[in-house]
């Protein structure tokens, strides 16, 4: 069944020793929407995040992309099998490997239909990989990083690795992607950038979304819909305006 | 100006490929220029330049530090040796034989030990050379312990009416020198292929190169039994060129020789390898001159490759090789 829901995680828990982190927490996204999750810092939302793509492992809830239940499948097999990727906050490239080659890596399992045909050299082997090379240079030249293509990735600004970190998950034709504050750390003007790439990713790719962000006017600009979480629990969503206007968040937020 | 540009031109004529060729050249007449014994340590570093090779892929392409290529070198050597002695099987089976017992070896042993963390890994591995030292000391049915295996016979070749000896050292060094090859072009077949580019992924960043949907865990286990495998076929190369094997053959001493190579030469590069196999085991036999100062002065020696070579030779090599290509 390829219904409405792209991503529907129920009732996820999961602790450290006796603190909560996640707790009980149902969320879904649809196909084609672009959502935010927002919550004060150690609301447990980087640990829900980890939960859901495979890094984590939760101990108690279903996650079900596109209608399959994934929950317990490792990180690398969600985002090969599933399509499903994830950004990190801090670990975003390989840093000392030149763009193009980050681009290509990004792509290759989803080329490859094996791991032993990883280690053809032959004819196939090579048409495969001049595909992913002629793809990457189509997506680094939509970022905006033609010239610095042959630079080492670890040699470039942060906001500059962040590009490349969204043109790499572009490679594979994904499916949903989960971003943990892509924001974070980057001048304006690369976020708008980054603002352009995912609307474009959305619309034209019908990639769909769910952004952690403490950036609230990228928030209420992009997304259209919000969840919050505060101590581990799903506290309200809703619309982006309605939920800066409720008072339960201003609390959360404040502290009170 | 129309001076410097002729001077540029001749500068950047590309001398690499007359350059390898000199160097095969040498490589071929070696046995020829110099004295038995030089070409005796010249069969020594051809043959730890394989665990070392596999040691790279390990270290080198994908990240992980790894001391129990003396295991896989002695299981090799074993492997070898009980097949001659017992079965009289030929040189060429045996040394297959060696690489994939090595190689199916490391499957048990590095399912274990590739679930521990970076340093926990190191101590397993090294655990791996001592537990095969006392296994081939006590199995004394099979291993004779410390007697050892000897009577190994010198690689036979035989095809139809043809048979050939490879007895002396001469014609060792080019058997030595015929696998090393081989061996090399592997590596290179290994690190060139998109398989390659993952392993350094994940070298680069193990939880990054899982996200983009690389199977880190199948890869470091197959990696891990590659390399075992080149060391078992240098294991088997040994046993036959000393034609015996004791349980001397699993020693930390080696384990540290063939990282030395790798770290000293350049880890994740190919050339690096083949420099300080060369090197590093040619320094060994060159520091005989002075037996009591030869630990000394191998150790000042890696005091020196410390400080000013970080990242081994491999820079060094990498600037000649440009020079050569005509680089500015």
């Amino acid at each position: 069944m390829t219904g409405l829901r792209i991503l529907e995680i129920s009732n996820l828990t999961k602790s450290y020793g006796a603190v909560k982190a996640v707790n009980d927490v149902s969320i879904h996204i649809d196909r084609g929407e672009i959502a935010g999750l927002i919550g004060p810092n150690g609301s447990g939302k980087s640990t829900f995040f980890d939960c859901s793509t495979g890094l984590g492992r939760p101990d108690s809830g279903t996650v079900k992309l596109d209608g399959q239940d994934i929950t317990g499948w490792s990180l690398n097999r969600i985002a090969r099998e599933g399509r499903m990727l994830r950004s990190f906050q801090k670990t975003v490239v390989f840093k000392s490997l030149d763009i193009e080659e980050n681009l290509i890596i990004a792509g290759q399992m989803f080329t490859f239909p094996s791991l032993f045909s990883t280690f053809g050299l032959g004819r196939l082997s090579r048409d495969r990989v001049s595909a992913l090379r002629d793809r990457a240079r189509e997506l680094i030249k939509m970022a905006g990083l033609w010239d610095v293509r042959h630079q080492r990735a670890g040699n470039l600004s942060g906001g500059q690795q962040k590009l490349i970190q969204f043109a790499s998950m572009l490679m594979p034709e994904p499916k949903l992607i989960l971003l943990d504050e892509p924001m974070a750390g980057i001048n304006p003007k690369i976020i708008e950038r980054v603002v352009d790439t995912i609307l474009y990713a959305n619309k034209s790719l019908g990639v769909s979304f769910l952004i952690i962000e403490h950036n609230i006017d990228v928030v209420t600009s992009i997304c259209q819909r919000v969840i919050v979480l505060d101590q581990g629990q799903k506290l309200v969503e809703g619309l982006p305006q309605d939920i800066i206007n409720d008072q339960r968040v201003r609390e959360a937020y404040l502290g009170g | 100006m129309s001076l410097t540009e002729v001077s540029q031109t001749q500068q950047s004529r590309d001398l690499r490929l007359p350059f390898g060729l000199v160097l095969l050249a040498l490589a071929l007449c070696a046995p020829l220029l110099a004295s038995t014994y030089v070409v005796h340590a010249l069969i020594i570093a051809l043959i730890f330049m394989l665990p070392a090779h596999g040691l790279n892929l390990l270290v080198g392409y994908t990240g992980l530090l790894s001391l129990a290529q003396a295991a896989f070198f002695g299981i090799g050597a074993y492997a070898s040796g009980l097949l001659a002695v017992t079965y009289g099987t030929p040189f060429y089976i045996n040394v297959i034989a060696s690489g994939l017992v090595a190689g199916a070896l490391a499957l048990p042993l590095g399912i274990p030990a590739l679930r521990l963390r970076s340093t926990s890994f190191v101590m397993c591995t090294l655990g791996f050379v001592i537990i095969g030292q006392a296994i081939a000391k006590n199995w004394i049915s099979l291993t004779r312990g410390d007697m050892g295996l000897s009577g190994i016979p010198k690689p036979h070749f035989a095809l139809g009416p043809l048979s050939f000896t490879v007895s002396g050292t001469m014609a060792f060094y080019y058997l030595a020198l015929a696998i090393g090859i081989l061996a090399t072009l592997a590596v290179w077949m290994i690190v060139r292929s998109p398989a390659g580019r993952n392993m350094i992924a994940i070298r680069e960043n193990e939880t990054l190169a899982e996200s983009v949907g690389i199977p880190t865990w199948r890869y470091k286990l197959i990696v891990f039994m590659l390399s075992a495998a080149f060391a078992g076929v240098g294991g088997s190369l040994y046993a036959h060129y000393l034609t015996v094997v004791s349980p001397l053959t699993f020693q930390m001493y080696y384990s540290t020789t063939m990282l030395i190579i790798v770290l000293g030469g350049g880890a994740g590069t190919i050339s690096g390898v083949v420099f300080g196999s060369l090197l590093f085991v040619g320094l060994t036999e060159a520091l005989r001159v002075t037996p009591e100062l030869r630990m000394i002065a191998y150790g000042l020696c890696l005091l020196v490759l410390v400080f000013w070579f970080k990242q081994g030779f491999a820079p060094v090599i990498n600037r000649l090789w440009n020079f050569i290509g005509g680089a500015k």
